[in-house]
């Protein structure tokens, strides 16, 4: 069974032991592979674990893939929060429980769960739709060559603001902050979690900055222009450009506040938009893409959901069936109409429907064609801490800008050498 | 016993310090008393009168602080009350908690007895023991309890929570119910014994009834402390099925859209409060005396 | 009396010696605790002397004390360390002064006597955990009740973003805690001052002894014993604090504690043989703690195991 493939993956790996194990071979093998014609026969239930239904279409989507088909899907919510998601999910893979069988991922977790051979091998499902997806999706989904999961959602930051205080978004951070320091402010996710990961990684992406090299090897995140970003985002707090509160603000937070009419600008997930035309500020604000930080181009980190099988799953067919529902042309235009999340699906963009909730649709897919991912390893989760913790220091005044970049670079080598 | 003559005897000294001093310094102390009271029932009651205050509140009133809802509504309550798994999560803590009470005192009791009336070697041992386990860090337990329970399938199971929670629950138990049962005169069970029944007979039968008192506090206490559990009921369990009321409360997703949970997580706190706030009223003699009994005598 | 006891119980034929009976009586509870708490620890440690590969699945090496090690020279775990015991020596002082201070006003107020015993268990009966989330509510930035009460009030303090803020964090923690314990230091004392016989103030005043007086030369050494036990019983507690700070900032902003920093290494970042190391370095101070508290202030509980 699973266990004693694993653990006799794991006693020939300690056999050849001494210089490591890569052990590539041996953990593909135990990977279970789910068959793309298995789902077209799939029957019995499922659950699917994604986070939060914020905006009403998780329980949507559960219900009509239900009322259609032979297989009966029932939605599982998690915290809010994906870091909270993520213990969760992990706690029950550890545990190997089979509670559930579909898994809303957060892109930066498909390395870390693939490795630990917690997902099912969907290669061949991805590959008979490839063309499909908007390629920058797809390699969320991909870890050592294979794929692991459907792309569900993408995302990609942009810049929200009042229009009423504005007359001109500005095209470039430095005149966004100054501006909000005449204005009401500006928020975005500065609570000490993975979100201020993603801010600090924009800013930094945007002057030109990186975190790992190419190959992932090697750590460049103590360079000029990390502290130069890092700097900029500091004094952005202490001259009252960005409110003090912001330092616990998670998306929802930033979004609440924005949409209470307490900032000007916002740097938020595509998801606010609807919701902002819910709210009372209604026809007071719009959508910029993402600002250029000095020379560079303005780019915008990678986000999204991909939807995952649990190696644990009782049900995998069906899962892939619920998987394949969730990735159709038809819900990813609703997914994109109805709760503002970007389709991973090239097509949805097109559609006129969706380019009527969307105005700015055109622009949201290249956007996401051009995002850069977040740094690709299996200790992410330890990378992503070593920065937001530094980060959320170097802001509250804590530790200088130099220091912060020196002290992440020497968390991250360490965390790139976990055992 | 001592503390009911105090009173009497306190009245009287005050009549007598009273008539002996100016009339002046007697009130002002009567009234910074009376002010010292108020200020404490406002700190301990306004925190939860602003729990129940919130679970009142709706939408945007959850945003402002106001110290009366100005829509009071019941909605938190529905809310709640209709998501099947805060019923579940009730349900999950009063079994566990009830199994383990159970068994606290069945094994406490045991225990409680051998250490107060029989003799034998490593008493004091086997008592510094049973007391260390107060000083234990639940976290130094979690993980490997964690790994076991995956191994043996009590994982995310009710009945996997009960030992975690008996060990925490077991010291108190045992002395309070050593207490009680030191009470208890001695010439009761010899004359048990001499009338021809062993150790165990006169322990269930002269020793317990007498000590049904100890059983209410111990086992309140008991109940108290699993209920409160929160380290194990988040690391032990997952799934709604398995999980007591704290960790549903941890990961309260809230039943509603884009609301704020505060008002469905004060209203589950008002729902699980208020019913052990009432047997606390009730039964707050016994309690005080249960958690006393040691200091005292100590 | 003993004597004859013995002789007694070894007339009779039927029924257990002492001995075995008390073997068999305290078995079950034993049974429990070396189940739950005794292989446990072992296992703990067993676990800390290895590393868990978070990259292959089920790969381990032995690592001996490397764990360790890595633990006492990361700055977080002395930031915990430092924390904690920062936490546990301020909360524990305040509620024992509050404690003091509110038994001695029930012991007095006669007339609403079982009416403030009653109100002051309310906070002990809030859940841990919940009381955790209610003051996180309190003192949310802007629109908490904190904040918009001191700003109402034109206080200082309204601006401040509680929660968010090394320092201000911590307070918070120990206010909940204050909160949630001093009524119930307050009952302990309590007891401990109603057995105080009226007869030693009597002397006292007629002796001239003012009421400060009285309290320094009297009650505060009777009531040395409650004192006592519920300083070491509140010590060990905030040493292990988890519920409080998982709550209110999960460890962020100066509230990181050893509990909840050997859960997050464990959970969060799944470094099975650090988290282990951190537990059981945890176990180990609160162990040491308690060692030195009985050893130097209290035989309290012999006086438990003795015969009478």
């Amino acid at each position: 069974m699973r266990i004693t493939r694993v653990m006799s993956a794991a006693l020939a790996c300690v056999a050849l032991a001494v210089a490591g194990c890569g052990g590539d071979d041996e953990e593909s093998k135990s990977a279970k592979k789910v068959d793309p014609g298995a789902a077209d026969k799939a029957t019995g239930n499922v659950n699917w674990c994604i986070g939060k239904d914020t905006t009403g279409t998780f329980s949507k989507a559960v219900k009509e893939f239900s009322s259609k088909g032979q297989v009966k899907a029932k939605l599982i919510e998690l915290p809010e929060a994906a870091d909270q998601q993520r213990t969760q999910l992990v706690q029950r893979l550890r545990a190997k429980s089979s509670e559930c069988d579909v898994l809303g991922m957060d892109v930066i977790w498909t390395a870390e769960f693939a490795a630990q051979d917690w997902l099912q091998d969907v290669s061949d499902v991805v590959a008979k739709r490839k063309d499909d997806f908007i390629p920058s999706t797809l390699e969320t989904a991909k870890y050592e060559d294979k794929y692991w999961a459907l792309p569900y959602n993408t995302n990609a930051g942009f810049v929200y603001y009042r229009t009423d205080q504005v007359k001109q978004p500005p095209d470039n951070w430095e005149d966004v902050y100054s501006e909000a320091e005449k204005g009401d402010g500006l928020v975005y996710q500065g609570a000490r979690y993975e979100g201020l990961t993603v801010n600090f990684l924009e800013l930094l992406y945007s002057a030109g900055g990186k975190a790992l090299s190419d190959d992932g090897k090697t750590v460049e995140i103590d360079s000029p222009e990390a502290v130069e970003v890092l700097k900029f985002m500091a004094d952005g707090v202490e001259q009252g450009a960005v409110p003090k509160a912001n330092s616990t603000y998670k998306e929802e937070e930033s979004r609440r506040a924005f949409e209470s009419g307490k900032a000007t600008f916002m740097r938020n997930w595509p998801y606010a938009y609807s919701l902002g035309k819910d709210s009372k500020i209604a026809d007071d604000f719009d959508i910029t893409t993402f600002p250029k930080f000095g020379e560079g181009e303005g780019a915008g980190v990678l986000g999204g959901y991909d939807v995952a099988i649990s190696a644990y799953s009782k049900n995998p067919e069906g899962a892939a069936a619920f998987a394949e529902f969730l990735t159709s042309p038809d819900w990813q235009r609703t997914i994109m109409t109805e709760a503002s999340l970007p389709s991973t699906l090239t097509a949805t963009y097109d559609d006129p429907a969706v380019q009527k909730a969307f105005p700015f649709a055109e622009k949201l897919r290249t956007a996401v064609e051009q995002a850069q991912p977040r740094p690709v390893t299996p200790v992410y989760p330890q990378v992503s801490e070593a920065i937001f913790k530094t980060v959320h220091a170097a802001l509250q005044g804590d530790m200088p800008p130099e220091e912060a970049t020196k002290t992440m670079k020497s968390e991250i080598e360490k965390a790139l050498q976990t055992f | 016993m001592t503390a009911k003559a105090l009173p009497r005897g306190k009245s009287r000294l005050r009549a007598r310090s009273a008539r002996g001093r100016p009339k002046g310094s007697g009130r002002g102390r009567k009234v910074l008393l009376w002010l010292a009271v108020i200020a404490i029932m406002i700190f301990c009651l306004f925190p939860f009168y602003w729990l129940i205050n919130t679970s009142l509140k709706t939408g945007p009133d959850l945003s402002a602080a106001n110290l009366v809802p100005p829509n009071p509504s019941l909605k938190n309550y529905d809310s709640i009350f209709s998501d099947a798994n805060f019923i579940t999560a009730l349900r999950n803590s009063v079994i566990v908690a009830s199994l383990t009470t159970f068994f606290a005192l069945l094994f406490g009791s045991f225990a409680a007895y051998a250490l107060a009336r029989l003799r034998f070697r490593f008493k004091f041992v086997i008592l510094a023991i049973v007391l260390s386990i107060t000083t234990f860090p639940p976290i130094a337990i979690a993980a490997p309890l964690f790994k076991l329970w995956t191994d043996t399938g009590l994982y995310d199971t009710l009945l996997g929570l009960v030992p975690p929670y008996l060990t925490f629950s077991l010291p108190l138990t045992i002395y309070i119910l050593a207490s009680f049962f030191k009470e208890i005169p001695r010439e009761l069970e010899e004359a048990a014994l001499v009338d021809g029944a062993t150790h165990f007979q006169a322990f269930y039968k002269v020793v317990l009834p007498l000590a049904a008192p100890g059983f209410v506090t111990a086992g309140l206490l008991a109940f108290i402390e699993s209920w409160n559990q929160f380290l194990f009921a988040i690391t032990l369990t997952s799934s709604p099925d398995a999980r007591p009321v704290p960790a549903a409360l941890a990961f309260f997703t809230g039943s509603q859209q884009f609301e704020v949970p505060l008002g469905t997580i004060t209203a589950a706190l008002v729902v699980i409060t208020v019913p052990l706030v009432i047997v606390v009223l009730i039964f707050q003699k016994r309690i005080v005396a249960g958690l006393t009994a040691g200091a005292v005598k100590g | 009396m003993e004597a004859a006891t013995v002789a007694r119980s070894r007339k009779r034929g039927s029924g257990l010696s002492e001995r075995r009976l008390a073997a068999a009586m305290v078995s079950p509870s034993l049974i429990v605790i070396a189940l739950v708490a005794a292989y446990p620890i072992g296992y703990a440690i067993w676990l800390s002397l290895h590393e868990y590969s978070v990259r292959v699945p089920g790969l381990s090496r032995w690592s001996g004390l490397k764990n360790y090690d890595t633990a006492l020279s990361s700055t977080e775990f002395w930031e915990a360390f430092r924390n904690t015991f920062l936490f546990t020596g301020i909360s524990v002082a305040i509620e024992l002064v509050l404690g003091v201070a509110f038994a001695l006003a029930m012991h007095r107020a006669f007339k609403g006597r079982a009416v403030l015993r009653a109100t002051v268990l309310v906070p002990w009966a809030v859940l841990t955990f919940g009381s955790g989330l209610l003051w996180r509510s309190i003192f949310e930035p802007d629109l908490g009740f904190a904040n918009s009460m001191l700003s109402a009030l034109g206080l200082p303090g309204g601006e401040v973003v509680w929660l968010g803020q090394q320092g201000y964090a911590m307070a918070v923690m120990i206010f909940a805690d204050v909160w949630k314990t001093a009524p119930f230091m307050a009952l302990l004392i309590l007891a401990g001052l109603q057995v105080i016989p009226d007869e030693l103030y009597d002397a006292a005043k007629v002796d001239g002894a003012s009421a400060w007086q009285r309290f320094i030369r009297i009650t505060l050494p009777l009531l040395r014993p409650a004192i006592l036990v519920a300083l070491l019983f509140r010590t060990l507690d905030a040493l292990r604090v988890f519920d409080l700070p998982f709550a209110l900032t999960r460890g962020a902003n100066g509230t990181n504690t050893l509990s909840l920093y050997a859960y997050e290494e464990l959970t969060a970042n799944r470094l099975v043989g650090l988290g282990s190391a951190l537990s059981v370095l945890t176990f180990l101070i609160v162990m040491v703690v308690s060692f030195m508290y009985i050893r130097f202030v209290g035989g309290n509980i012999r006086g438990l195991a003795d015969e009478r």
